[in-house]
């Protein structure tokens, strides 16, 4: 088993949570939105498992490379 | 390697050669794979094919006579440099034996490597590619002494460096701590890759920047692949090991023609030309304001498994890549809506204009896949002189040589969006039906033009969404069609056919156009 921890691609703030802690997910299932530069962001999830914990809430502003959840596979 | 009756017959080479193969000596060796670092010789096995490497200058170096001058001992020259294949193809190869000396100090008045180096004459008199395999720190004042005088800078220049650059495929790995000479030479190159963790690039390192600024600072800090990779783009790319920056080395080599006489090697594809790929269709999202990931679409179309991206952590709001389509190379350029919405700012320009650069010397058709808003906007963006850049990528646009076809996915705005065409030539420009254009989108422009209208409406935000409203129809991109003012429209799914017909169809016009291509003018 190992962890996985989901980075922002972007600068931005987060704007909609998709997914809760204990959701399975598949590599490229959407796990949360980002706003930035007007634009609407999709963050993936870069590997199947479960969703362990995330890093933030909603309208907390990121960085590139921050980290946004954790997910265990 | 050779029998016992070879050796005997001529006993001084095969020592000579011996020592040579000895390199700085065991301990040295030792140090260096301690520091997780493989020795020149090891490098250099590992990037060719096979046992193809056939060196030149093996026997330069610095010999110890006793004083009846019989050779005592033999210190090889602190540079490996020859001949070798990297699939099937000629190339010139050298690089600094880091256990000698630190890869400093030649013995001899003559270098084999370095700039003005042997190594670098040799490329461009068989006008093939270069190699560099860069382990070394440069100039030290050490040879102060041993020379009596200090050397004037440039004397052993970078003239044959900079020639390369117009003639052959040159490609550096920073393999060590780069500074001074070898970093100047890492950086004349058509590709760079460095090791994260294990190598470091700058103009000087921690002693003279602490020296200087009293400035102190870790050399991986100061110069590793977050700094000269990621933020700076000094250089291109980064790979986790040795044997990984050789592979992105020979991956890049098998898109480039061995120089700028030759066409690109086409290669056989298993990827039928007319594949129609169903996603293509529903990709792009209906809403604007909605992200979509361009890196997938364009891989969509190109040949599978084809695509290397070339400063994947750099100037993100675009993409560039090598890519093949129907086996021929091709220069992807694409905006990435997923990163500042797609807009230019000066590392996405300055990144961009090295790929055409290099796609329109080496003969490399380019495909631009548009998405592009603009101009980075704001006060960052001012200051990091965004505009300046940016309109030197339109400037070298406007002067590519090589055929190039632009595929509009959705906006194409501005300068920014000149910067995607070329209508110096038959200006190809071809759209998704998601696609919009115009020198700003309808919305901003709106607000700029029509204030006065709509401070005086009762409701201003409703009299500027009328006014929009109103506007809208005549973006459709089917009107830009119908004046011929774009030249086809089309599905989605035949963007991979279409492509690759236009490709093939370059061919021609790349047989005609081989050789030098000349720069002329002044860069804004």
């Amino acid at each position: 088993m190992s962890a996985v921890e989901i980075v922002s691609p972007v600068t931005g703030t987060v704007w909609k949570i998709e997914r809760a802690v204990g959701d399975k997910v598949e590599a490229g299932d959407v796990i949360m939105v980002l706003e930035s530069m007007k634009m609407e962001i999709p963050v993936e999830s870069d590997a199947a498992g479960v969703i362990a914990s995330f890093n933030v809430e909603v309208g907390n502003s990121v960085d590139e490379d921050q980290p946004l959840c954790v997910v265990e596979s | 390697m050779s029998n016992s009756q070879d050796d005997e017959r001529f006993s001084e080479l095969t020592y000579r050669r011996q020592a040579a193969l000895q390199m700085g000596g065991t301990a040295a060796i030792e140090r260096q794979h301690q520091a997780g670092r493989l020795t020149v010789r090891e490098r250099i096995g590992q990037l060719v094919d096979g046992s193809s490497f056939r060196e030149v200058g093996t026997l330069a170096g610095t010999g110890v006579y006793d004083k009846d001058n019989h050779l005592v001992s033999v210190t090889p020259a602190p540079y490996v440099a020859g001949l070798a294949k990297i699939d099937g193809r000629p190339v010139a190869v050298g690089g600094e034996d880091f256990t000698v000396r630190g890869g400093t100090t030649f013995g001899s008045a003559r270098r084999k490597g370095g700039q003005g180096g042997f190594i670098e004459d040799f490329a461009h008199h068989y006008r093939i590619p270069l190699v560099n395999l860069i382990d070394g720190a440069g100039g030290s004042v050490t040879s102060l002494k041993r020379r009596g005088h200090s050397v004037f800078p440039g004397v052993h220049g970078f003239e044959r460096s900079v020639e390369l650059l117009g003639e052959v495929p040159v490609v550096s790995a920073v393999l060590g701590t780069a500074a001074g000479g070898p970093a100047g030479r890492a950086i004349l190159s058509h590709f760079s890759v460095m090791v994260r963790d294990t190598s470091q690039v700058f103009a000087a390192g921690p002693p003279v920047v602490k020296r200087s600024l009293g400035q102190t600072i870790d050399k991986n800090d100061l110069g590793g692949a977050k700094v000269a990779v990621d933020q700076a783009g000094t250089i291109h790319n980064s790979a986790e090991s040795e044997e990984e920056a050789f592979e992105q080395i020979r991956k890049f080599l098998s898109f480039m023609p061995s120089n700028v006489w030759e066409h690109p090697p086409i290669t056989e594809s298993t990827d039928p030309v007319d594949r129609r790929d169903e996603r293509l269709a529903t990709i792009v999202p209906e809403k604007r304001t909605q992200a979509y990931n361009m890196n997938r679409l364009v891989r969509m179309v190109c040949d599978e498994g084809s695509c290397f991206e070339i400063q994947p952590t750099y100037g993100k709001s675009v993409i560039t890549m090598l890519a093949r389509l129907g086996g021929r190379p091709v220069g992807i350029i694409a905006n990435n809506p997923m990163v500042y919405g797609g807009a230019m700012d000066v590392h996405s320009a300055r990144k961009q204009i090295h790929f055409m650069e290099l796609c329109d010397t080496f003969h490399i058709p380019l495909v631009f896949f548009v998405d592009v808003p603009g101009f980075m906007v704001g006060l960052k963006a001012e200051q990091e002189g965004t505009l300046r850049e940016g309109m030197r990528a339109v400037c070298v646009a406007g002067k590519l040589k090589v055929p190039t076809i632009t595929l509009v996915i959705r906006k194409c705005y501005g300068m920014a969006g000149m910067a995607t065409c070329n209508k110096n030539d038959i200006d190809m420009k071809l759209a998704w039906p998601s696609a919009e254009w115009g020198s700003l989108p309808v919305e901003g422009g709106v607000a700029a033009a029509f204030r006065k209208d709509i401070m005086a409406a009762p409701d201003p935000a409703a009299r500027e969404r009328e006014i929009e409203a109103e506007l809208k129809p005549y973006a459709s991109p089917y009107r830009t069609a119908e004046a011929f003012a774009v030249e086809e429209i089309i599905d989605p799914r035949e963007t991979r056919p279409v492509l690759c017909e236009f490709i093939a169809l370059a061919e021609k016009r790349l047989r005609a156009d081989v050789g030098l291509k000349a720069r002329y003018g002044v860069q804004p």
